[in-house]
């Protein structure tokens, strides 16, 4: 009962998919401690961060594209129908503008969450973009614009394939920590240390990063406490 | 039924409760006086010591003929320069620089002067109204020569002074901070009337109009640097006097100002004032680049050796060497030693003699006092020279030391009166949030009803507390009546605390283990705790921990209260597209989301609003058209709680407050000469307290009950229409309070708490059960209201430091000085937001028993009936719980670095935000009880 339900390649691409995101963020914190200086954290041309973490949702994505390879012999016409359309112009500009309105949305939260409105535009923009790319862009990446609308909003769209379902889940976990570690990343504004790391955005920078390394690890244990305990009862069967 | 028992009588009862423990922790954390240790100064030798070693000293007789002290009040360190006071900053004999010690206001800063010793911190609440009057200091040691006094000025020196001076003038009014020129004229005035006399030894002159324009104008005001030549005025009148031939001038500030004009804060800007001295004949100063820096009890040692009076006994302050040059070596040796000998007296009675003869400072007064002798045998020498500086050199640290150590152990804490304040709290907020979550099982818990034999327990057990104190010594009051007094306090604490203990058994028990004595199946929550909305209730109380971030609480305030409207926003949206794409199934979702994003569009106008607020100071430009603006759109919005004839009331209402500020100059108005202006000030106000009262008749005319009420009336209708007429004509006082460009803050409030509750709304449909749904709502409606009433609180321009009460709109309208006015006046404004956010919720959850179509109607139980039962009571509990929490930390953070500067103020805005909630409270449950039995009437009419 228990081993049927265990599936031996999502268990794969789980972990290949965590293990994408920590070492994205890995690179992060390599290339801030080579770095030294933090300062350039909010500059969009100086920091390596943005591109970092575009090129890891990327990979991300082409994971779940070859594992879904597999399973292509068993799609159902919607399914296959929407991986046709994939690659229209319409999709792609869908996308994009999805991609962009978060941007802007972010933006906005942003500045209502106490960033300066008259000045540090570049910091702002630097910041949403990164949380954009840590929440929105892989489900845009995986589905497309319109299929990202839905999964949002929809109960459970009959078009997401059984190996995109695992890497929107784990898109999940990685968007709910990057949200809830660039919020909680403004703790330490307030405090009288002196710190140059203290300005805006680097706290909310590296809290992102932070976050979505945490969410990454608790989708992990999630995935390997299933491992041990199909295990377990393997052994004891 | 039982859920819709009113809870008023009950939360009445635990916030007194908690009040009176509030009260009793101040007293007992900042104890008034010192009485307790006085008794023990006494032993201090009051007289001036005439023998070092068997050998007879002299002491010096008065350096100067004629002592004047200048005192400008707000006089900050940068204010007087080359510019503004020429002939003040350019023939100073020296310039130094006093570190002032908090509160620093001016009645604590004047003790300070006088006897020399740091004052306490509740001072800063007796600085307005009561001041108790000194027994030892500079102006009584004087007395007590027969030599002359003299004074003109602030009244306060008078209420500490009352027969210490020989002479004086005080002004009638020094808290009427309108009053820009004439007190200070009066005072210059008696100057002049004094210098033609020459009895005198020591004339003080204290001028308020410098304080006052900072309070009403800020410190960039331009009115500052005329006052500012006007001062130099007075010094140069004195300076010049011809028939002043041996005088010695002191030029000081009590205390500095703000930026933005208020004082009582630990700023550098407050705590930094100049001390220039003018004397004929001096060693101009020589310009040196720094300043020095000593503190303003070091001037009380000083002027009593240079005045050749004894040292105050309270005094521990060290000497000023700058200021003993007029006197010779021998003299100001032994000034040193007389103050170094006075502070080791100090140090004997407050530190144990034991202790004191084991220190190093000790063994330096030791030498110093041998290296004396030397100096006075040897007569002037090449060899006492050394000796001379070795024994000053000892004196001065060992003063220093012991001054430094004394101001450490003045720090008192009187901790029965602590633990009984804080057990008093405690229990009362722990009692009130429990009785708050199991809203339906209070019955069963039984916390609400009182048991006479668990209270003859309580009384006992206290009784028991107190003879076992009193004979342990722990406790010690002055009279028996006290000990009675105290039992009170003692026994509720008690009985509360059985109630939870009980309370929390039951709770926690597994549900079967005594089913004879407790209920048979496990208690349950009966209110929905939505995780996000605790958290940053979490937050915001637990950061009250560091100092940090009480001094930028409102960062935290804005942070969370933000993310709170964001995120119930967002689930809202999100609540809605999905439902409305429900039976589409993906297809047209764009556009689904943009009709509803559109259908949102008034919350993302409010996010913007309250990003504008962050900013509302900055918007000074177009002040007069904002001002216009506001004051309409507060109109609009007051017209739909009106009837015709009260929003015209309102609306020329309104149009006089604008032309109230237009007559102040504050706005464009038209252009009338300046007396003519002056003169139509008060009949202005008048006329708006008229339309003011016309509004209130009206209202509570067409509410009250007549003989033949139609049928729509009823107990919550009425309720609601005398609530609104309330909350009109609080909002048309504010009106009149508020800085003219926070009047834009009064609609937003009201516009951002409606777009709010319609935002909780949404939560109603969705939980399975529906008591449980409706009481999401309103927690979340509860939460919202307290989270935007701070955010405007921290929007008006209000802080955790003292320095920033706005005490202008105290004056408006007045011509004198009037306590409770200012009080009532100054609470209303700094307050205006929370008391009308907790009208409003009161209002609308009244009001939503006739709002259709949000799916509330139907609901059982009714929405507005929770009113009584479950808004309130839940309200006071989040209001007080953080300052129950924040007691605690006190006495964790007791001997804290920033406990005076940081702490201490939070502790009184927190107080006395709980007082003003009380007073609120007070007023809408009266009101609430009043109209409790309409219904049934209405009904009995019907039938």
């Amino acid at each position: 009962m228990v081993l049927s339900r265990f599936d031996q390649q999502k268990t794969k691409h789980q972990l290949f998919h965590v293990s994408l995101s920590l070492a994205t963020i890995l690179i992060c914190m390599a290339y801030m401690q080579y770095r030294r200086n933090w300062e350039h954290l909010g500059s969009f041309w100086d920091s390596l961060i943005v591109p970092i973490v575009f090129i890891g949702e990327l990979l991300k994505v082409l994971l779940a594209h070859f594992y879904g390879r597999i399973e292509d012999g068993v799609l159902t016409a919607k399914q296959r129908q929407k991986k046709a359309a994939y690659f229209t112009p319409r999709e792609i500009l869908g996308g994009l503008t999805l991609q962009f309105l978060c941007t802007l949305l972010y933006a906005f939260i942003c500045i209502i969450l106490g960033a300066p409105v008259l000045g540090n535009y570049e910091q702002t923009f630097v910041l949403s973009l990164l949380m954009t790319l840590l929440t929105v862009s892989p489900t845009v990446f995986l589905l497309g614009g319109g299929g990202a609308l839905q999964v949002c909003f929809c109960e459970k769209p009959e078009f997401v394939t059984k190996c995109e379902d695992t890497a929107l889940n784990l898109f999940k976990y990685n968007a709910l920590g990057g949200i809830l570690g660039a919020w909680a990343g403004s703790v330490v504004a307030p405090l009288d240390w002196g710190r140059d790391w203290q300005v805006y955005p680097i706290p909310n920078v590296i809290g992102a990063l932070l976050g979505s390394a945490l969410g990454n690890i608790y989708a992990c244990t999630h995935v390997l406490y299933a491992t041990v305990r199909m295990y377990m009862s393997k052994k004891r069967g | 039924m039982e859920e819709h028992k009113s809870r008023l009588g009950y939360t009445f009862f635990m916030l007194t409760f908690f009040l009176c423990g509030s009260i009793i922790f101040l007293i007992g954390f900042y104890p008034a006086s010192y009485s307790f240790s006085a008794e023990k100064e006494n032993s201090i030798p009051s007289d001036r010591p005439k023998v070092l070693h068997g050998l007879k000293l002299e002491p010096p007789p008065p350096s100067y003929d004629s002592f004047i002290l200048l005192v400008i009040d707000a006089l900050r360190e940068d204010f007087p320069n080359a510019t503004t006071m020429p002939v003040a900053y350019e023939r100073a004999c020296e310039k130094l620089s006093l570190h002032v010690d908090i509160p620093t206001v001016t009645m604590p800063r004047l003790k300070s002067i006088t006897t020399g010793t740091l004052s306490n911190f509740i001072d800063i609440a007796l600085n307005v109204g009561h001041t108790e009057q000194l027994d030892d200091s500079l102006l009584h040691r004087l007395k007590k020569q027969n030599r002359v006094a003299t004074f003109a000025g602030d009244h306060t020196w008078i209420q500490l002074f009352p027969t210490e001076f020989t002479r004086h003038r005080a002004n009638n009014d020094s808290f009427y901070v309108n009053d820009f020129y004439d007190g200070d004229k009066r005072v210059t005035e008696s100057l002049n009337l004094e210098l033609k006399r020459t009895d005198w030894t020591l004339m003080v002159l204290h001028y308020l109009g410098l304080d006052h324009i900072g309070h009403v104008e800020s410190h960039a005001s331009p009115k500052i640097i005329p006052k500012l030549n006007e001062m130099d005025e007075v010094v140069k009148r004195i300076v010049e006097y011809k028939n002043l031939t041996n005088y010695l001038l002191m030029l000081t500030g009590d205390h500095g100002m703000a930026d933005g004009g208020g004082h009582g804060g630990n700023t550098p800007q407050e705590t930094a004032v100049p001390l220039y001295l003018y004397s004929k004949n001096c060693s101009q100063s020589k310009s040196s680049s720094k300043l020095h820096r000593y503190n303003q009890i070091d001037l009380t040692p000083t002027l009593s050796i240079l005045l050749s009076v004894e040292i105050p006994t309270m005094s521990i302050g060290c000497l000023i060497p700058e200021m003993l040059q007029s006197l010779s070596k021998e003299q100001q040796l032994y000034a040193y030693f007389y103050n170094a000998h006075h502070l080791m007296n100090r140090a004997r009675v407050r530190l144990g003699h034991d202790q004191v003869h084991n220190t190093d400072y000790y063994g330096w007064y030791q030498e110093a006092t041998q290296k004396h002798k030397q100096v006075i045998l040897e007569e002037i020498e090449s060899s006492s020279l050394v000796n001379y500086e070795t024994a000053k050199l000892n004196y001065i640290r060992v003063a220093e030391k012991i001054s430094v150590l004394l101001s450490e152990s003045l720090i008192k804490f009187d901790y029965g009166f602590i633990a009984l304040g804080l057990g008093l709290t405690t229990t009362a907020s722990l009692h009130l949030l429990l009785s708050v979550l199991f809203l339906d099982i209070t019955d069963q818990l039984q916390l609400n009803n009182v048991r006479a034999l668990q209270l003859l327990i309580s009384i006992g057990a206290s009784l028991v507390f107190l003879v076992i104190g009193h004979l342990m010594n722990i406790i010690m009051t002055s009279s028996m009546l006290y000990s009675v007094l105290l039992i009170v306090p003692l026994s509720i604490a008690f009985y509360l605390g059985l109630d939870i203990v009980r309370a929390l058994v039951k709770i926690s028990l597994p549900p079967s283990s005594f089913p004879r004595l407790y209920s048979p199946r496990r208690l349950k929550l009966s209110l929905p705790l939505p995780k996000i909305l605790f958290l940053c209730y979490a937050i915001r109380t637990f950061t009250l921990g560091s100092s940090s971030f009480i001094e930028y609480e409102y960062r935290t305030w804005y942070y969370l209260g933000n993310t709170l409207i964001l995120l119930t926003a967002l689930r809202t949206l999100r609540r809605r597209i999905t439902k409305a794409n429900v039976e589409l199934d993906g297809r047209h979702l764009s556009k689904i989301a943009s009709a509803c994003l559109w259908q949102h569009r008034r919350i993302f106008v409010v996010l913007l609003l309250l990003i504008l607020m962050r900013y509302v100071y900055r918007l000074h430009v177009i002040k007069s058209t904002l001002m216009i603006f506001s004051l309409f759109i507060l109109w609009a919005r007051l017209r739909k709680y009106s009837q015709s004839a009260q929003s015209v009331a309102t609306a020329v209402g309104f149009a006089i407050i604008y032309a109230f500020r237009g007559l102040n100059g504050q706005v464009q108005f038209i252009n009338i000469s300046e007396f003519l202006a002056s003169r139509l000030v008060v009949p202005t106000v008048l006329a708006f307290w008229i339309c003011f009262a016309l509004v209130l008749v009206l209202g509570y005319r067409e509410a009250l009950p007549q003989t033949n009420p139609p049928p729509h009336w009823t107990r919550s209708f009425v309720l609601q229409q005398l609530m609104q007429t309330n909350l009109v004509c609080s909002l048309m006082v504010s009106a009149l309070l508020y800085n003219v460009r926070n009047i834009v803050l009064l609609p937003t409030l009201l516009i951002t708490l409606n777009e709010t509750y319609k935002l909780c709304d949404a939560f109603a449909t969705s939980s399975s059960s529906h008591k449980f749904s409706v009481r999401l709502v309103h927690v979340y409606k509860i939460m919202m209201t307290i989270f935007v009433a701070r955010m405007f609180y921290f929007y008006q321009g209000n802080s955790n430091s003292l320095s920033t009460i706005d005490l202008t709109p105290g004056y408006i309208g007045q011509s004198s000085y009037n306590p409770v006015i200012v009080g009532l006046f100054v609470t209303i404004h700094t307050y205006g937001a929370e008391i009308h956010s907790f009208l409003y919720l009161i209002i609308h959850t009244l009001r939503t028993s006739d709002l259709r179509g949000v799916g509330i109607m139907q609901m059982k139980p009714a929405y507005s009936t929770a009113a009584d039962s479950l808004v309130v009571p839940l309200y006071a509990t989040l209001i007080v719980l953080p300052v129950a929490f924040y007691l605690c930390l006190m006495v964790g953070f007791r001997y804290h670095l920033f406990i005076y500067s940081v702490f201490s103020p939070k502790v009184l805005y927190d107080c006395y935000t709980v007082l003003v909630f009380y007073i609120v409270f007070l007023m809408t449950s009266l009101y609430l009880k009043l109209f409790k039995n309409y219904k049934p009437e209405i009904l009995h009419n019907l039938s």
